[in-house]
């Protein structure tokens, strides 16, 4: 792209009659191009020499107009504006606005009331008992589910990993409930779960245990949703990490083993470490589908989840679109917004340090 | 111009291009309006196509949204529609069923147009307290409406009072079902040695639900563990036990804690006991179908219950049958669907005709018959089933008609939803009488 973008400098400025001594204020990449530039251009100005004569103030605003015009930042606007203003109206400006409602009071169908700015709703948040539960809750999904994807989606592809029979079939087995939705498996999971004939509780009474109310007991209803969610997702980590693996070199594997490395340590002193920077991809995606559980919820149990499982995606539909309380919903949303945040954050700093932002 | 590009065989590039711009800026428009006005843009295009409404009158589209999208509602609401165009042929309709999660969808659709300030003609609801959170947005039709069609003579006076808001008429009755019904298996609760006529009070209704379980394999008691069902069913061992005055009392916020706390220690004993064990997971519908396929002996709940029984096929009295909840004999258990009325009219005229047509007897026979609901006004019952009919009676003759807290007549919107959340996290297994009593008691 800087590739054009120079081109099309390079021209417009031969076609320009009038010499110009700095048209370089930002210098295109190059340093060789730079200087074959320089002497383009001293050579027209050592031609001409009528520049000089014209109205110094106009020459002058002129010249300013055509730098501005040859700058990197106006050449290549056509490439990045129109996604900036896109992003910028559709995307961040909708954050700011719902940041800016969640400083009012405003519910039910009148107008957005912006004269009593204040930090009420956030104080409110603070003194909900049902906002706390949804908070940990949220957490604890989020923390619980990513791990378990990571370690089970590991453990899936180091095993597929080892050049088994059938290895493509597993993999499209184990990577299929990925490709369904949260109403299917929501609906799935609900018939496994069922208290009476639910397979899961048949499971359970072979071995003497059970029945257990699985969505219904408030202490074991956010495990099985994680569970079930899970089931879901780990395909997917197992997918990440298999390609992980498969970029590592096979001599590695033999040093180790020279060197007298069991399995165990292999993996874990060899191979694991590798996996880092697919572990931190696999996380950032994981949460932020963790955070979207609310379709998985709502399908089962609608606005109002069971005790024990409601989060704050939830909670601010809930307190939105059932009780029209949208300055409230607002800023539960920002406190979502601020949880994700916070937890992309790391993965983008280190983007950055590693260059590749 | 839709149209024009659909006729073409081959629109060429630039109708496309036109067409994907003229999408674009309406899109853009509508994202960045401030609804302000935008409720009169739809007035220049609506008939332009159809060639008729030039000499009848009418000019505007009637829009009607409602939730009735399946089973017994949806045949009713269609007997409605085909009722009513016959007697407007000429007025274009369009009525739209938004449907899923017990009217959630519907009213967040209907919130979203009258806040965007592009309301429909009407839609479904329930009138009473319900009507509060619409503040600022309904209509007033009583001239035009209630006194033109002499609805207030025809229905009963309570319903009048919970279409009314803001001392004007911001909605018209369309159908009521019966909210203190207890529904039961025949074949079971015979199985069980119980006479369900004998059940006179709510130790009488343990009892048998007590035969039920050491006599039969079936499920004493079948629901679902939502709240609002059993909100319903606590508002019902209320007015059964403390009688219609506490009831009303405690609606109207001044509640007799002890009247409150033993109505829940009652709603406890009959859950922890008799309710199926996966009632948390499923939902009214699932637990009403066990007491269709006689795995269950009991259930209460409105009587769209009784609805699917007739939808199934099964013959009331020898199948299933009812008995009024203990200790509510003299009542009605009163619950309206309303078509209400919002201000900023895309069609006034239309709107009004609509409204006079579904307060009248046509319209509440057509659609009620089907519905499972009964007319709140007075009607020929013979197009009614024998179920219905002794309904219908039953609520012309009950003594009082208490309004439904979990339906939107009693409480308004977000104390309804206060409600269900102080039921959700104190009360619903493991249930906690103090808590959802002191729960209860703060919130009214």
């Amino acid at each position: 792209m800087k590739r054009i973008i120079h081109a099309l400098r390079t021209r417009a400025r031969n076609a320009r009659s009038d010499g110009d001594r700095d048209v370089g204020v930002d210098r295109p990449a190059s340093a060789a191009e730079a200087l074959k530039d320089e002497g383009d251009t001293d050579a027209i100005r050592s031609d001409g020499g009528v520049a000089a004569e014209t109205d110094p103030t106009g020459e002058y605003e002129r010249r300013r107009l055509q730098r501005w015009r040859d700058s990197d930042f106006v050449q290549s606007a056509p490439f990045w504006l129109p996604p900036f203003l896109l992003m910028g109206f559709f995307v961040y400006a909708a954050i700011g606005w719902n940041f800016l409602i969640s400083l009012t009071e405003y519910s039910g169908f009148g107008d957005v009331d912006y004269s009593t700015i204040g930090l009420h709703n956030y104080v409110e948040l603070v003194g909900d008992a049902g906002f706390w539960a949804a908070t940990r809750n949220t957490l604890v999904l989020l923390v619980a589910f990513t791990l378990a994807c990571l370690v089970l989606g590991l453990s899936l592809a180091i095993l597929l990993d080892r050049k088994i029979r059938f290895e493509r079939t597993f993999r499209t087995i184990y990577l299929l409930p990925f490709a369904l939705s949260f109403i299917v498996t929501a609906q799935f999971w609900m018939w496994m779960y069922n208290f009476d004939f639910g397979i899961v509780n048949g499971l359970f009474g072979l071995v003497g245990l059970g029945p257990y109310s699985w969505l219904g007991s408030p202490r074991l209803v956010l495990g099985s949703v994680i569970f079930a969610l899970m089931w879901q997702f780990s395909g997917y980590t197992m997918v990440v990490y298999l390609a992980a693996l498969r970029a590592i070199p096979g001599d590695q594997y033999e040093a180790a083993r020279v060197d007298g490395a069991n399995t165990l340590k292999l993996y874990w002193r060899v191979i694991i470490p590798q996996l880092k920077p697919a572990t931190v991809s696999a996380s950032v995606v994981l949460v932020l589908f963790a955070l979207k559980a609310f379709d998985f919820l709502y399908a089962i149990w609608g606005f109002r989840p069971r005790r024990g499982a409601d989060i704050l995606a939830t909670k601010m539909v809930r307190e939105a679109f059932q009780r029209q309380e949208w300055a409230y919903g607002a800023s539960i949303a920002i406190v979502l917004f601020i949880i994700s945040l916070a937890i992309i954050a790391p993965y983008l700093y280190q983007q950055y340090t590693q260059g590749n932002l | 111009m839709t149209q024009q590009s659909l006729e073409d065989a081959r629109p060429s590039r630039r109708q496309v291009l036109r067409l994907t711009g003229a999408l674009g800026v309406a899109g853009l428009a509508g994202c960045t309006g401030d609804g302000g006005n935008g409720g009169n843009g739809n007035g220049g295009n609506g008939n332009g196509g159809n060639g008729n409404g030039d000499d009848s009158g009418w000019s505007e589209t009637l829009e009607v949204m409602h939730g009735w999208t399946g089973g017994d509602g949806a045949d009713a609401v269609d007997a409605l529609i085909t009722a009513f165009e016959e007697e407007y042929p000429d007025m274009d309709t369009s009525f739209r069923a938004i449907g899923g999660g017990g009217n959630v969808e519907l009213d967040a659709s209907v919130a979203s147009r009258l806040r965007d300030g592009v309301p429909p003609s009407a839609f479904a609801g329930w009138p009473g307290k319900n009507l509060d959170q619409y503040e600022g947005v309904l209509g007033d039709m009583e001239a035009e409406v209630w006194e033109e069609a002499g609805l207030f003579d025809a229905h009963v006076e309570e319903v009048a009072e919970l279409c009314q808001f803001d001392g004007g008429m911001a909605a018209v009755p369309i159908g009521s079902h019966r909210m203190n019904d207890v529904f039961y298996n025949v074949e079971v609760v015979e199985a069980a040695g119980v006479d369900p006529d004998s059940i006179d009070s709510f130790d009488a209704l343990l009892d048998a639900l007590a035969a039920i379980e050491s006599e039969t394999d079936a499920q004493p008691y079948a629901n679902s563990l939502a709240p609002w069902t059993v909100l319903q069913l606590w508002a019902q061992v209320m007015l059964g036990g403390q009688g219609f005055d506490a009831y009303m009392n405690f609606i109207e916020g001044n509640g007799d804690r002890s009247a409150v706390q033993e109505s829940f220690e009652r709603v406890e004993e009959l859950l922890d006991n008799y309710l199926n064990d996966d009632a948390p997971e499923i939902g009214f519908t699932e637990a009403n179908q066990r007491i269709m396929a006689g795995d269950a002996g009991f259930i209460h709940q409105g009587n769209w219950a009784a609805g699917a029984y007739v939808a199934e096929g099964l013959e009331f009295g020898t199948d299933w049958d009812r008995i009024q909840f203990p200790g509510t004999e003299n009542m009605y258990g009163f619950h309206v669907d309303s078509f209400i009325y919002p201000s900023d009219n895309p069609s006034p005229d239309e709107t009004h005709a609509f409204l006079r047509f579904a307060g009248s007897e046509t319209a509440q026979i057509e659609f009620n018959r089907l519905k499972g609901s009964i007319p709140t006004r007075d009607v020929d019952t013979s197009d009614f089933s024998p179920y219905l009919t002794e309904t219908i009676e039953d609520f012309q003759d009950a003594e009082h008609r208490p309004p439904a807290i979990a339906h939107g007549l009693a409480v308004n919107q977000s104390l309804q939803a206060d409600l269900s959340d102080v039921l959700a996290d104190t009360f619903l297994d493991p249930y906690d009488v103090e808590a959802a009593t002191d729960g209860f008691m703060d919130t009214l």
